[in-house]
């Protein structure tokens, strides 16, 4: 670590982004908790919420339904995304690349126009099963209440194992491999007993996040109509019956409760096994050539899971081009006046979009670098603080905050512009941008970690000033990272809706995933909701390609350089 | 390791030895990483129950050679042969080529005991004797009381005994090493390589390893292939490399090396060595005409005793530098466009030549051998 | 570096070409409607042709989420006008009073629509088209599945129509509560009940929106839907193969519009009104993805394919009372998603065991079997309160109690009522389903 002298620059930073998560993040969810702790009818403090909650049936199977269907969704996830993330990293594979994009994909599709079209197509009269009754009689409810709600959440969040399974993988000792091979083992036995083990660290990071996300999702359940889990309950709750009725917050509370003990079990589970494993001439799994069998075999598993994981996305390039799609196999016809509508019309919402999620991604990476300077640079005291409470945020539904949001904001005007904070454009931002934190925290974090603190000292040693240091020699450094976790935070914002459906006081203040939702909410609208889904997903993609495509080359070099390495024998 | 420890190593080793010896034979052994080819038609024979050690520089391609034999890399063209038979287009798995990685590879989600019993496990050995023989051969790489560490827990002499033993204990047909020692300490290292010599002695088995340290191979192996640039240079016992290479990049990679350009040429029937400053030696009459080095070693160069060695090559310069090396100082001397290294044993009664004095020197013709580049 | 930079510019040129669109004009009217775009965006268009300068903005919210919005933002208020169907909704908001009163100046609107007042008494909020309630049904659903045109409520609650029907709860869709208090005002408290949740036993599905109802008979994820008239009339016309009808048992009820008190453009507001309430205004209802009913009788004249409720095609025999719909509002939601909502699995069960008895039961008579299913079906309608106690107003006082300051103090709990509901229906559809079972091993 770097003696701070004369480090009042670095104070004042770390101030600021603490007030900032005070008063954005710690402020509105602590108003939430308070009013799960207060008797609904004295307003004194009480946990008699609580009884109440645990007391009732309802809430006790909403409860293990949340359980099981998270749990659920990560085994299914799994399975997509193991294939996925081995195959790519482990072998010779033309257009990984591309397979790991499409693999992303997933994430970023926006929420209603992703469960119609999984309706469409997987539903109890969607196309799959309308062929299989009609050609064998019988049809397979993958749809019906919790199935359907596991089957969408695995397939939405599938890319989190894969992206930190596929790290991991990369990192293993190529030697750790081969020494097994070495002796005797090979196949499925040398995966499971040595490089899936490694790589467990990085998938238990992975599939943690995939747990929280789903206990705590409020979009998809609602969206299949599956009333019976928590979070739909709290939104339920609160909607229907009042912003006064405890049970929201007490099951607000559980959620939060509980997805920061997932965080917790995760980062418990994974402490001291992050194996440190790159060595000198080792460098990742060795890509290895297939046989033409192997080859053949591979691309059937890869195209089946990336079939099954793009389906919502197929549907919706089917409702977007489709006239009518009902109770058939495919559209009765095709037309492109759904895209005309959307472009006559609707790109407001994109340019909201473009503007918000690019606000929040910028401001994300700003106090994300800000962050893992601070933590990992300096003694600030207390300076852990910053890294918990940027993390938390990951455990924070958005319907949480954007109730917060309003209870804290509702009556505080923002001067000049004459509105309350809550209803300012700017609360969007600011949500999408706590909402989208860890995300940002993450990869700044490990990007700055990359940097050897002697290239820093190395500019003190030559005169530099700390903040002149931090712009010409760190953030350029960690330009890779920087760059990922604005991506990551862009694209995920990009069709964040659980938080700004609460909080868009206007229509031309409303960004993509709010407008799909209105257009989606009437009987013509459906085409053109599905066109603009295509559009934001289409947005998003590109981005995320061309920032693949970009750290890619700066790997690219690093691995030719590794293997020339190798080949010269250390 | 203690000595005791190494005692036991010494004294157990036999008990584990239970295959004959068997030989390696490489034939026109080529592996390309895509369009780059790293080795180029290699041709080798190591014999039953031989240590033999690939030298060479960084890039050489010892490492991938090596690798090459226990089935890693790119599938290389031409044949391996492991005593009579051809494992060329065998999985690494099948193979049963024991190997010592530079890193060790122990995994670190397993235990001493897990990592060792490992290649037990995956032939489907009988538990019990998986028991019997890990016991065994963590007692003599002296590590039974360590078995339920993490590798993590250990020290890097540890490691290395761990990575040993579980490459022996699967009794493998040949042992391969990859810079086993270079991750050790200086002492440890020196420690380590006779007991391993030791432990090949006792065990039989044919061991190659790779190296970059030529006092390292020439303390270990009883052969030695020098590669460069992707091809074998040479191949012979370490004495016979140091005294007579057969070329220019073997002279120079082990040991120093006086070298002196010129050219063979014809003089009647005899044939003469012509170097700058009119230097010359005569040389056989066998010997083919055109360029070529004069290569000598800096420790038969002697200084001021010209008279004495008549059949010699003879150099008059100033001594450059004089560095005291303890067993010896070595001076460099400038003779005319040459700078010769001279050795000179060092004698407390003698005092050191002063840089810049005027000096003598000559070198025995028997010691001096000419080398194609 | 350079690509942060880049990056930095690019997110600041976005931000300044952005900006203009972003501030709040003195010309611009904000609405707060339930509506769906395809409506609101017809008379916004309309209406800004009109008046050129004034910009209408349309803010979105189920009706439930709007009374909310309206209802947290009271202290700042920067809404002018509500818009939405429920007139419970606007009863609430009247109640709380956030709505201004309003003369309306046009003139040759009725004052009833079937028996419904077409506006609020005391002025705070006007009718400017009505909606009936009925179901919808996709033809190539029912043509596959082989099953017949349903005419009445009843015929809902009929075996045959097991797993095909999608409702919406009234706790989340104003016009689902609509449809279910005119039932329990038409038929009674208990047959009402009786009757809802025997169609429960018989939904495939309760969706989260209203217009989940109608998405789902498009799609064909369910054959039949209990919908609001307009969502029927609208995707028809969107083209999807569906058709709407009235069951006897229905209401006119008027869809509202009322200006927010302290609203920022009065004006505006007014202006809107007048013009929703014109003949022109009124004539836009008849644009094929709107289809609601005019106010106005002259405009039937221009759409002799929508029934005329001021000539009695439209046989709304239940006169809706709005004050004992008030009265019990919350309750209501809450006794609905209590008994089928969130016990829809436990409904199912009960109900179809319950069918696949009493068609065992017409093959094979048995007096015994007969009446272990009649008193299953009695388990199945039980309700847990009876209708004096629903407009009871101490009672319905827990469900819409609101502390308005912390020296507030009301008296019971919610979740204490509804989990003895819940253990209530539980208990009896569990013991539904034996019965029923028992009577079909009796048949066996």
């Amino acid at each position: 670590m770097v003696s701070v002298r004369g480090h009042y620059g670095a104070w004042a930073v770390a101030l600021a982004v603490l007030a900032f998560l005070l008063l954005f993040l710690v402020i509105p969810v602590a108003q939430v908790i308070y009013v799960a702790f207060q008797h609904p009818n004295t307003g004194a403090f009480t946990f008699v919420n609580f009884v109440d909650f645990f007391r009732n049936a309802l809430f006790r199977e909403s409860f293990f339904n949340s359980l099981y269907v998270a749990s659920m969704s990560v085994v299914v996830a799994t399975l997509f995304a193991v294939p996925l993330a081995y195959f790519t990293t482990r072998f010779d594979f033309g257009a990984a690349a591309l397979i790991q994009t499409l693999g992303v994909i997933p994430l970023i599709m926006p929420p209603f126009v992703g469960a119609v079209a999984m309706q469409m197509i997987f539903g109890a009269n969607g196309s799959i099963n309308l062929l299989l009754d009609e050609y064998f009689g019988f049809t397979i409810p993958f749809m019906e209440g919790l199935n359907g709600v596991i089957l969408v959440q695995s397939i939405h969040y599938f890319p989190f194992i894969l992206i930190n399974l596929a790290a991991s993988l990369q990192n293993i000792d190529r030697s750790m491999e081969e020494a097994a091979q070495n002796l005797g083992a090979h196949g499925f036995r040398l995966f499971r007993r040595i490089v899936f083990p490694l790589a467990m660290p990085g998938y238990a990071a992975g599939a943690a996040l995939v747990f929280l996300k789903v206990f705590d999702d409020l979009g998809t359940p609602l969206l299949l109509n599956v009333n019976n889990m928590l979070a739909p309950q709290a939104y339920l709750r609160i909607s229907s019956i009042g912003i006064n009725d405890p049970m929201g917050y007490v099951i607000s509370v559980i959620l939060v409760a509980f997805s920061l003990f997932a965080l917790w079990v995760s980062f418990f589970l994974t402490r001291g096994r992050d194996y440190a494993m790159v060595e000198k001439g080792g460098g990742g799994l060795g890509r290895r050539e297939l046989g033409p069998l192997g080859r053949l075999g591979a691309w059937l598993v890869v195209l089946l899971i990336l079939l099954i994981v793009l389906t919502p996305h197929i549907g919706l390039l089917l409702l977007s081009f489709g006239t009518i799609w009902s109770f058939s196999v495919l559209p009765d016809g095709y037309t492109l006046a759904h895209y005309e509508e959307v472009f006559s019309t609707a790109l407001p919402y994109v340019r909201n979009t473009v503007l918000y999620a690019g606000l929040a991604a910028l401001l994300d990476v700003v106090l994300a670098t800000a962050i893992a300077y601070i933590v990992w640079r300096t003694d600030v005291p207390g300076r852990r603080i910053l890294d918990y409470l940027g993390t938390a945020a990951v455990a924070i539904p958005g319907v949480v905050l954007g109730i917060g949001y309003l209870r804290v904001f509702h009556e505080l005007p923002v001067p000049f512009v004459g509105t309350p904070l809550a209803s300012w454009w700017v609360i969007i931002v600011v949500a999408l941008t706590v909402r989208r934190l860890p995300y940002a925290l993450r990869a700044c974090t490990a990007a700055l970690q990359q940097v050897s603190v002697s290239l820093e000292e190395a500019a003190f040693n030559l005169g530099a000033k700390r903040l002149r240091t931090v712009r010409r020699i760190v953030v350029p450094l960690m330009a890779g990272g920087i760059m990922a976790g604005f991506v990551t935070a862009f694209a995920t914002a990009a069709v964040e809706l659980s938080a700004t459906i609460m909080l868009v006081a206007r229509e031309s203040d409303a960004p993509v995933a709010y407008g799909i939702y209105v257009y989606m909410q009437t009987a013509a609208g459906r085409g053109p909701g599905a066109a603009l889904g295509v559009l934001a997903v289409v947005m998003v993609g590109v981005a995320t390609y061309l920032s693949h495509r970009f750290v890619e080359r700066g790997r690219r070099v690093e691995e030719a350089d590794r293997r020339l390495a190798v080949a010269q024998g250390a | 390791m203690n000595e005791v420890q190494a005692h036991a190593l010494h004294g157990r080793a036999a008990t584990i030895q239970a295959r004959r010896a068997e030989s390696i034979r490489l034939e026109g052994v080529s592996v390309a990483f895509g369009e780059q080819e790293v080795l180029r038609d290699v041709h080798l024979e190591i014999l039953p129950g031989e240590f033999f050690a690939f030298l060479g520089p960084s890039g050489s391609g010892k490492s991938t050679l090596l690798r090459a034999i226990a089935g890693f890399g790119p599938p290389p063209r031409g044949r391996i042969l492991i005593g009579e038979e051809d494992v060329t287009h065998k999985p690494a798995w099948a193979r049963n080529v024991g190997m010592v990685f530079q890193s060790y590879a122990l995994w670190p989600h397993m235990t001493v005991w897990r990592n060792v019993a490992f290649g037990l496990e995956e032939r489907g050995v009988d538990r019990a004797v998986i028991r019997e023989r890990v016991g065994r051969i963590l007692e003599l790489v002296g590590l039974a009381e360590l078995a339920h560490r993490r590798p993590s827990q250990l020290s890097g002499g540890q490691q290395q005994r761990v990575a040993l033993a579980r490459t022996l204990v699967v009794e493998p047909r040949v042992l391969l090493l990859d810079e086993p020692l270079s991750n050790l300490d200086a002492n440890l290292r020196v420690q380590m390589r006779r007991e391993l010599k030791e432990l090949q002695r006792r065990l039989g088995i044919t061991t190659v390893f790779v190296t970059h340290d030529q006092e390292e191979a020439n303390t270990t192996a009883d052969r030695i292939a020098v590669l460069d640039a992707g091809t074998i240079r040479q191949v012979g016992p370490p004495v016979e490399l140091y005294d007579r290479p057969r070329e220019l990049f073997v002279a120079t990679f082990l040991g120093s090396a006086n070298l002196i350009p010129g050219e063979v040429v014809a003089e009647g029937a005899a044939r003469v060595f012509r170097g700058p400053d009119g230097l010359q030696l005569p040389v056989d009459g066998a010997e083919p005409l055109g360029r070529a080095w004069a290569f000598f070693r800096p420790e038969h160069v002697r200084l001021g005793e010209a008279s004495q060695e008549a059949n010699g090559m003879l150099f008059r310069g100033v001594i450059r530098r004089a560095e005291f090396l303890g067993a010896h100082v070595r001076y460099t001397l400038a003779a005319g466009a040459l700078e010769l290294l001279v050795d000179a044993p060092h004698d407390p009664n003698v005092p050191m030549v002063a840089e810049g004095a005027e000096v003598r020197a000559v070198v025995p013709t028997r010691l001096v051998r000419l080398l194609r580049a | 570096m350079v690509q942060l930079r880049r990056l930095a510019g690019t997110a600041t040129a976005v931000l300044l070409f952005a900006a203009p669109a972003m501030g709040a004009g003195e010309n611009q009217l904000v609405v707060v409607t339930s509506f769906p775009k395809d409506l609101t965006n017809v008379f916004k268009q309309a209406f800004e042709e009109r008046n050129p300068g004034v910009t209408v903005e349309m803010l979105k919210k189920k009706t439930t989420a709007g009374v909310k919005y309206i209802q947290e933002t009271a202290a700042n208020n920067t809404s002018d006008i509500f818009w939405a169907s429920a007139p419970d909704a606007f009863e609430v908001l009247k109640g709380d009073g956030l709505l201004a009163r309003y003369e309306v100046k046009a003139t040759g609107i009725p004052d009833k629509i079937g028996a419904f007042p077409l506006n609020d008494p005391e002025g705070y909020y006007k009718g400017f088209a009505a909606s009936g309630y009925g179901f919808m049904w996709n033809t190539r659903y029912l043509k596959a599945k082989k099953l017949p045109v349903p005419e009445e409520w009843e015929d809902l609650t009929k075996a045959v129509y097991f797993g095909h029907v999608g409702m919406s709860a009234p706790s989340r869709s104003g016009t689902t509560h609509l449809t279910v208090e005119t039932v329990l005002q038409g038929l009674g408290w208990e047959r009402g009940w009786a009757l809802w949740k025997r169609i429960g036993g018989n939904l495939k599905t309760v969706t989260e929106r209203s217009f989940g109802v109608p998405s789902g008979v498009n799609s064909g994820e369910f054959g039949i839907g209990v919908v609001i008239d307009f969502f029927g009339f609208s995707s028809k016309a969107s083209g999807y193969p569906v058709e709407f009808r009235y069951p006897s048992t229905t209401t006119l009820v008027p869809a509202n519009i009322a200006i927010i008190d302290n609203a920022p453009h009065p004006d505006l507001a007014a202006a809107f009104i007048e013009f929703v309430l014109s003949p022109e205004g009124q004539e836009l209802l008849l644009d094929p993805k709107i289809r609601r009913l005019p106010v106005r009788p002259e405009i039937y004249e221009r759409a002799p394919d929508l029934p005329n409720p001021f000539a009695g095609e439209i046989g709304a025999s239940v006169y809706f009372d709005v004050k004992k719909s008030k009265a019990r509002y919350n309750l209501v939601n809450s006794l609905f998603d209590v008994m089928i909502t969130y016990r829809l699995d436990d409904l199912r069960a009960a109900v179809g065991a319950l069918h696949e008895a009493e068609a065992a039961l017409a093959a094979n008579p048995n007096e015994e079997a007969a009446k272990l299913v009649a008193r299953g079906w009695e388990l199945v309608d039980a309700v847990p309160i009876d209708e004096a106690r629903s407009l009871d107003p101490e009672f319905a006082a827990i469900f819409t109690k609101k502390r308005r300051k912390a020296t507030d103090v009301v008296t019971g709990r919610q979740a204490e009522v509804e989990r003895e509901w819940d253990a209530f229906v539980q208990a009896n559809y569990a013991e539904a389903r034996r019965l029923a079972e028992q009577a079909l091993a009796l048949l066996r």
